[in-house]
């Protein structure tokens, strides 16, 4: 009975009540919400580092990091193959040669790392085939009699293999996207030009659009006046394994993008056979081993069993290799309690400030019902179920809005492309997917159930403290 | 046995550096099946004389018993309870719970007491028909007038069987035809089921209908008339 009196209570001032549950509403939404962004933008970091680029676990010759020698190989790889394999949790397993050397074009050269890998091992165990561009190749398909590289955007773009050409098909194809006809025909000026950057580009285009046209089109623009030309040619130099400079020209494979623009403009790779015929490694040896695990929450306990098993080597997981990416989880954590903290204590004044009110208001009612028999452990109750019931129902709105729009969100996503540049030259992709474990929902609700609690304290204690004939006697 | 017995009550206040004597000296006893009532000017200690004996104030001399039991001997946590048990409160402004239903409120102190629920239902069927309301059980109080407000308090008041009712101004909000037919229903209550009412008032039509009217002045009780 005290719950269904409380309840109803609660909706006595139907505007107060609804006045505090929409703030707690769009707390809880805010605060759960940019989690989600934050979090989908860790994870999808995470991702990107364990599945395109790092692996979870890398078995180097110890002393191949320091120095980045040809020479420091591994020469039991089938060893070393057998030892992860055996390991419980380990699903792949591959081997990559690596060489660092200059890519070059006939106007630009850049330096990179280049990846001598097993075409279909590499398209088993990793999604970077997957990051294809389309229309700029293949991941190693193209029948041909030339060596074949496969590059990212970001060196394609430093090798000039990449320009920004507005041409009367680009004019076509942004009419067809649904991009107004006044914005196509205001960079119809720039018909003809060839712009060799990015930056150089948009700056362009963004002189011609008032700034609300260039950040809802300007993606769509730079998409359509993207132009490659199929096949380009680069000459990779390097050192083969006798020290003596080599290279060879390669015809681009395929182009591929990803959210992080280190490992675009740094990341070469070549099929592992063409390396071997250039560098004169010989067959069974690589620089580096790679394994993927069943997952990336495995990882810290899977390493120490591999490192026991190979103790010539040195074993590091992808947390070990990019720290940063195990330390931004730590930081999400803590971002959310900050987050949490400053919600919930505009939350419990809120509500401390709303029950005050109803206390106040229903003085005599609270010396009526003390006088007819309701002790004050019952009318304490009522009280904080009151104010529990407020935060939940404002709580589990706030939640029920937050898990639809990141469902929608999550689907669509959040183009943030106006950062993109800062965001990619960090590794973090400007396109977020909202995404939170369940175990924050429930966190979230503790926490709000805990502060409907503690918020109501105060007005309880205040209501317990009145005398029964002052309170009826109250106007 | 009386119901209630006032030995020598004394209840004073101090109003600043003044202190003012609420009640002074007084010393009555109610029967079962008493319809009395308590009048005065205002300010001659009605209202603090029903709030001492039915346990919400604390005299500061003398002793209250009720059905036997010392007020002055209770925790306050076992005079909530006792009020619950023993006695039953009829305000002027009515006092119902604004949220419940005529008939949530008349089941309310049952509820309290933990009624199982066919016993609590029937009981407030009962009362609902007493008063003459059955066909408003799901009204809330603001749904109802004055008069219907305060047939739902008394029933309330009635629900758990105390040992007597206070009623303090119960008709002073009310017009003279509600006022009328509430005295009516105390007045078959008090026949029929031989309930003790204690009223403090300033209203004639109660007066009239007393059997036993106890006049206060400055805290003291001036005269006792009991009617045949």
């Amino acid at each position: 009975m005290i719950t269904a009196i409380a309840w109803k209570n609660v909706w006595r001032n139907k505007t107060r009540s609804l006045i505090v549950i929409v703030a707690v509403t769009i707390g809880v939404f805010a605060g759960i919400f940019s989690m989600a962004a934050i979090n989908s933008s860790v994870v999808q970091r995470i991702d990107a580092a364990v599945n395109e680029e790092l692996a979870h676990i890398q078995v180097n010759n110890k002393d191949f990091r320091s120095s980045s020698d040809i020479q420091n190989i591994i020469s039991d790889y089938q060893e070393v193959v057998s030892a992860l394999k055996s390991t419980p949790g380990v699903t792949n397993v591959t081997g990559r040669i690596i060489i660092r050397g200059i890519a070059s074009t006939a106007t630009k050269s850049s330096g990179v790392e280049i990846t001598g890998i097993d075409v279909e091992k590499e398209k088993e165990m990793f999604t970077l085939s997957k990051k294809l561009i389309p229309g700029t190749g293949s991941f190693f398909e193209t029948d041909t009699k030339f060596n074949t590289a496969f590059i990212g955007e970001k060196l394609a773009k430093e090798l000039n293999i990449i320009r920004y050409i507005i041409t009367p098909e680009t004019m076509a194809s942004l009419k067809e996207e649904g991009i107004p006809s006044e914005v196509v025909s205001k960079i119809e000026v720039l018909q003809g030009q060839r712009f060799i950057s990015d930056k150089k580009f948009v700056k362009a285009f963004e002189k011609l659009l008032t700034p609300n046209e260039a950040q809802k089109y300007g993606w769509k623009i730079r998409e359509a006046a993207w132009s490659y030309r199929e096949g380009s040619k680069i000459i990779l130099s390097f050192l083969d394994i006798n020290d003596n400079q080599t290279g060879s020209a390669f015809r681009v494979s395929g182009i591929f993008r990803t959210n992080n623009d280190m490992f675009e403009s740094l990341s070469l790779f070549v099929p592992i056979d063409e390396m071997r015929q250039l560098t004169g490694m010989e067959d069974g040896t690589f620089h580096r081993v790679i394994a993927r695990l069943e997952n990336n929450n495995i990882t810290n306990s899977v390493t120490p069993i591999i490192r026991e098993k190979l103790p010539d080597y040195e074993v590091l997981n992808w947390k070990e290799i990019q720290p940063d990416l195990a330390m931004i989880t730590d930081f999400i954590n803590q971002i959310y309690a900050v987050f949490m903290v400053l919600i919930l204590a505009a939350l419990a004044f809120g509500i401390v400030n709303t029950m005050l009110m109803a206390v106040l208001e229903r003085t005599r009612e609270l010396g009526m019902l003390m006088a007819i028999g309701m002790n004050r452990r019952k009318i304490f109750i009522m009280i904080m179920l009151e104010s529990i019931f407020l935060s939940i129902v404002g709580g589990f709105a706030g939640i029920a809005v937050s898990e639809v729009v990141i469902a929608i969100t999550g689907k669509t996503g959040i183009n943030l492309m106006k950062y993109s540049e800062g965001m990619e030259a960090m590794g973090y992709s400007a396109h977020l997917f909202p995404t939170i474990d369940a175990q924050f929902f429930i966190t979230t609700t503790i926490l709000i159930v805990l502060t409907g609690i503690v918020s109501a304290i105060y007005p309880a204690r205040k209501a317990l403290k009145l005398n029964p004939v002052e309170a009826l006697r109250s106007e | 046995m009386a119901v209630v017995e006032i030995n020598n009550v004394f209840k004073s206040y101090h109003d600043t550096e003044v202190e003012v004597k609420a009640i002074n000296g007084v010393t009555l006893s109610f029967e079962k099946g008493d319809f009395a009532v308590i009048v005065g000017p205002s300010g001659s200690g009605k209202t603090t004389l029903l709030n001492l004996v039915g346990g919400l104030d604390q005299p500061t001399g003398g002793e209250i018993l009720i059905a036997g039991h010392r007020l002055s001997e209770l925790k306050p946590s076992e005079l909530i309870d006792f009020r619950m048990d023993h006695v039953g409160f009829v305000f002027q402004s009515y006092n119902l719970i604004p949220v419940l239903t005529a008939a949530e409120n008349i089941g309310f102190i049952m509820n309290l007491q933990k009624w199982p629920k066919e016993k609590r239902m029937a009981r407030t069927n009962e009362l609902l028909s007493s008063v003459g309301l059955a066909d408003r059980h799901k009204s809330r109080p603001s749904q109802l007038s004055g008069g219907q407000q305060q047939r739902i308090a008394v029933a309330r008041a009635l629900a758990t069987h105390p040992e007597f009712i206070l009623a303090d101004e119960p008709t002073a909000n009310l017009d003279s035809k509600s006022a009328e037919s509430l005295l009516d229903i105390m007045e078959k209550l008090n026949h029929e089921e031989g309930m003790t009412f204690i009223f403090s008032t300033h209203d004639v039509r109660v007066m009239k209908r007393a059997h036993r009217v106890i006049t206060l002045e400055d805290g003291k009780v001036v005269s006792d008339d009991i009617r045949e």
